[in-house]
């Protein structure tokens, strides 16, 4: 049923953090080092691969291409193309990774993301966007602003409460400390969320993930040869991408993200599931408010339904449908470019049974991975991998 | 000296409405005395907030002296305006003014700078065009928030505030005018007072200021005022509203000429607003029916003006309403939003800077607030020239129209966290038009623990930015004086930042 046509056969990452002490190159070099690693059987040649890097000016680079990571692995020469498709560009790195393989045109494609968020200060990092864009319409619009409106709107419509919002940071917390590359890994409780600083009202400063560097990579290859590199391939089963206005005043509700919405649609029409049939997801909780919108338009909870659900450990490692089993970008982190690849590593480990103490139980096979970003919150990007032959 | 006769001019001119406008800061004068271990004085002044300036305040009391006049902004030929500071020492002060009322682009008029008699040469360079034919009705706008330089005698009484006038030919508006400008005079006298170097920030102060009071406002003013009688028989008026740089000069030149101050505590609650606080006084006085004296002063010059108002003139009794409230804030408060204290990190700046091309494209549909109305559905898209496909049916045939300036919101943030230029807490709305249109601006800070989905909204238009000493105008979202009272726990909530 499902697509079937690609399989993922190595995937790793680097402990995500503020890596003052690494250049991107070093980042870089650790995730594809790891990937390799991962490979069960022999040492696959890599005939291409996509990067995804959101925003090289976050370190004073800008316009890079995909020529700067080929050289930092030692490939320089191969085909490489840079993805930038906002806080999705890892997933839709993937997802065009897994096309070019599918296509035949490459058998062994790297996909890796690699983000350093750190190195400027943070006024003149993401905060920076506050001044980008419209010279009026978005002036302001810092990250959390791209979802806040949603909270409030979320509360004033279904009566969602702040509690709700922490108990996503508290269990993404919580998860973060049992996955050794989590950024944060610490336990941290609903009162502690409340108690934080307003960053942008209804939004505390725990209900906000951090700016963190990072990198991750994925090495896939085509179903027919995935059994040269493992026993326990996991298949790309299905994918959707999904845009939608690029301002926030533009949008047809602010109780949910119809990107989302489209691009889990499209996914699961082309893996032939529902969200019922998945095992566990890595979404996009950029903020708490994130999350709930997430699983809501995934299809996992009934629209306004989502902060009682979060509330109620319906999505906890041992609850209904485990939802950020790797602390999400809450606890992990959120170095942009590598997100939706370091996504991808957890659904990867997670449907290999090999995720350690977060393992969720698998009963049917799939997992789901989820990003949503841009301005307006208008690009969603999900792919679901399964285990199934 | 000696004065020439007064020369009234024939051909009166009418006064149709007026309209008054205040920032929204007051500092109490003792403070700014206490932070100089100098006597303050009493009362407050008016400051404007970061987002405000001299050219917001026009566009405010231009907005409600239209109002009070019933004329649109699209059927004013002409407009004079005075400020000794205009926003751009060069550049198009006048027309990004005029654009945001949403004046015809063939709008006549001029920009009078330099001092504070300014307001007086509005009035007078109005005055003539209609005298001259051709031109009416016309709108006079005086505004200042000066700068003042830190320490000086000035610093005190330096206030802020905006008065209009619409001005038309007897007639014009199909009745007799409320009230009527019926002779002015005007003198001069090279000295320094108040002054601005070029490339000064701040306004410095004269010397001497009993050399000031006793050699050159006194009697100058007086004389300028006696000379409205001219050699006829004409009796002086006894109510007179007279530029008051230090709030004490202006109720010895009444003396002097036998009457007393006008036009209220405007005073006591603004300060010295400048070249608008004749008129501003003036406009006041015109709620009463009399003969009313008006003396300018700035930069050495004086221009006396006699008004005879026959009735109420509309809008003149809303000048104390539009004057009252504002808030106190700290002297250090003051210091920020005037620019003379600010932190030391590097503002960020604009993605898309105020002399590029999107500003070229996009003046007219920022400063006049419009959207593109589709022909095929009726959804407004906003802003025009980023939006040649309609977001909801994909028609490419548009009307171009202006945005109501009311509307409710739809939901909101307050951003606490914002780097410099910005300064928290910064509200930012999604707000339904009334209209229909959809738009997300930014609110002002003193809303931040009031708002609440659904509270009805104004617009005003405000300073969103400096751009490498250009400033950037565009509308905010002020939650409405009928919004209902604000949730206790959404402004403790809102507070805490």
């Amino acid at each position: 049923m499902a697509w079937n046509k690609v399989a993922v056969v190595g995937a790793g990452l680097i402990k995500m953090g503020e890596l003052f002490e690494q250049s991107y190159e070093q980042m870089a070099a650790g995730a594809y080092r790891a990937a390799l690693a991962s490979v069960d059987k022999g040492a696959p040649a890599i005939d291409a691969a996509i990067v995804a890097t959101q925003r090289g000016t976050l370190w004073g680079q800008e316009g890079i291409g995909g020529n700067t990571v080929p050289t930092a692995l030692g490939l320089a020469g191969i085909p490489c193309t840079r993805v930038e498709n906002a806080c999705p560009s890892g997933s839709d790195a993937f997802r065009i990774g897994a096309m070019v393989v599918a296509s035949g045109v490459h058998d062994v494609v790297l996909v890796i993301g690699v983000e350093k968020m750190r190195d400027k200060s943070t006024q003149e990092g993401l905060l920076a966007r506050a001044a980008a864009g419209h010279p009026l319409y978005n002036r302001g619009e810092t990250a959390p602003v791209l979802f806040a409106p949603f909270a409030t709107r979320h509360m004033h419509e279904f009566g969602t409460t702040p509690e709700m919002l922490a108990s996503v940071a508290v269990k993404n917390h919580h998860n973060g400390c049992l996955d050794p590359y989590a950024h944060f890994q610490n336990e941290i409780t609903v009162d502690q969320v409340l108690a934080s600083p307003l960053v942008c009202s209804p939004l505390r400063l725990l209900d906000c993930c951090p700016q963190t560097d990072g990198a991750a990579a994925v090495i896939l290859t085509t179903a027919e040869r995935a059994h040269e590199f493992t026993d326990k391939p996991v298949y790309v089963a299905g994918f959707g991408v999904a845009t939608d206005h690029p301002y926030l005043h533009e949008k047809s509700t602010y109780v949910g993200l119809p990107a989302t919405t489209l691009a889990s649609g499209r996914a699961y029409d082309m893996a032939g599931v529902g969200p019922s049939d998945i095992d566990m997801a890595e979404v996009h909780d950029c903020f708490t408010i994130t999350e709930i919108l997430d699983i809501e338009d995934l299809g996992f909870v009934e629209k306004g339904k989502g902060g009682p659900a979060s509330l109620e450990g319906e999505t906890a490692l041992d609850g209904r449908i485990p939802v950020n089993p790797s602390g999400g970008l809450l606890a992990k982190g959120h170095p942009i470019g590598a997100t939706g690849i370091a996504q991808i590593t957890e659904c990867w480990w997670q449907l290999r049974e090999e995720a350690g103490e977060r393992q969720v139980a698998i009963r049917n096979g799939f997992a789901l991975q989820h990003n949503v970003g841009g301005r307006g919150s208008g690009v969603s990007v999900v792919n679901i991998l399964t285990r199934n032959a | 000296m000696t004065p020439d006769p007064v020369t009234p001019r024939t051909g009166a001119v009418g006064i149709v409405g007026v309209g008054a406008a205040a920032p929204t800061l007051r500092l109490a004068m003792a403070e700014v005395g206490k932070a100089w271990a100098a006597g303050g004085g009493k009362g407050t002044v008016a400051v404007c907030e970061s987002d405000e300036d001299t050219l917001t305040l026009a566009w405010e009391a231009t907005t409600r002296a239209l109002a009070a006049a019933g004329i649109e902004a699209t059927d004013i030929s002409g407009l004079w305006w005075g400020t000794s500071r205009p926003p751009l020492a060069e550049g198009p002060s006048h027309a990004m003014l005029t654009t945001a009322l949403g004046c015809a682009p063939d709008i006549a008029g001029a920009l009078c700078a330099g001092s504070p008699h300014a307001g007086m040469e509005a009035l007078v360079g109005a005055w003539d065009a209609i005298g001259a034919g051709g031109a009416g009705p016309v709108v006079v706008v005086a505004s200042d928030a000066l700068v003042p330089g830190l320490g000086t005698a000035g610093e005190v009484t330096t206030g802020a505030g905006a008065v209009a006038l619409v001005l038309g030919a007897p007639g014009d508006n199909g009745s007799a005018p409320a009230a009527r400008l019926v002779a002015r005079t005007t003198r001069s006298m090279a000295v320094v007072d108040r002054y601005r170097g070029d490339g000064d920030y701040a306004t410095g102060d004269v010397y001497d200021g009993r050399l000031f009071r006793e050699e050159v406002f006194i009697p100058l003013l007086a004389d300028t005022g006696k000379a409205l009688a001219g050699d006829t028989t004409t009796a002086l008026p006894t109510t007179w509203a007279l530029s008051d740089p230090d709030g004490k000069l202006g109720a010895a030149v009444a003396k002097r000429l036998g009457g007393a101050a006008g036009g209220g505590d405007i005073q006591g609650a603004l300060g010295d607003t400048g070249a608008a606080a004749a008129l501003l006084k003036a406009a006041a006085a015109m709620a009463e029916p009399g003969a009313l004296g008006v003396i300018g002063y700035g930069g050495g010059r004086a221009t006396a003006v006699t008004v005879e108002v026959a009735k109420p003139v509309p809008g003149a009794a809303d000048v104390p309403a539009a004057l009252a409230g504002g808030t106190t804030v700290p002297y250090t408060h003051v210091l920020k939003a005037r620019g003379q204290l600010s932190p030391q990190a590097d503002p960020i700046p604009m993605g898309v800077p105020p002399a590029s091309a999107a500003f070229v494209r996009g003046a007219r549909e920022m400063l006049s607030l419009e959207g593109a109305r589709c022909r095929a559905c009726g959804t407004v898209s906003t802003p025009p020239s980023i939006h040649p496909t309609c977001i909801a049916c994909g028609s490419a045939e548009f009307d171009v129209v202006p945005l109501a300036r009311r509307g409710t919101v739809q939901t909101f943030v307050v951003n606490q966290t914002m780097p410099p230029p910005f300064t928290a807490p910064l509200p930012l709305i999604v707000l339904d038009f009334e209209d229909g249109a959809r738009l997300m601006l930014q609110g002002v800070p003193g809303d931040a623990g009031a708002l609440a989905i659904g509270d009805p909204v104004v617009l005003t238009l405000r300073r969103y930015a400096v751009e490498r000493g250009i400033p950037v105008y565009g509308y905010k979202a002020l939650r409405a004086q009928d919004a209902p009272a604000p949730d206790e726990a959404t402004a403790a909530v809102g507070a805490e930042g």
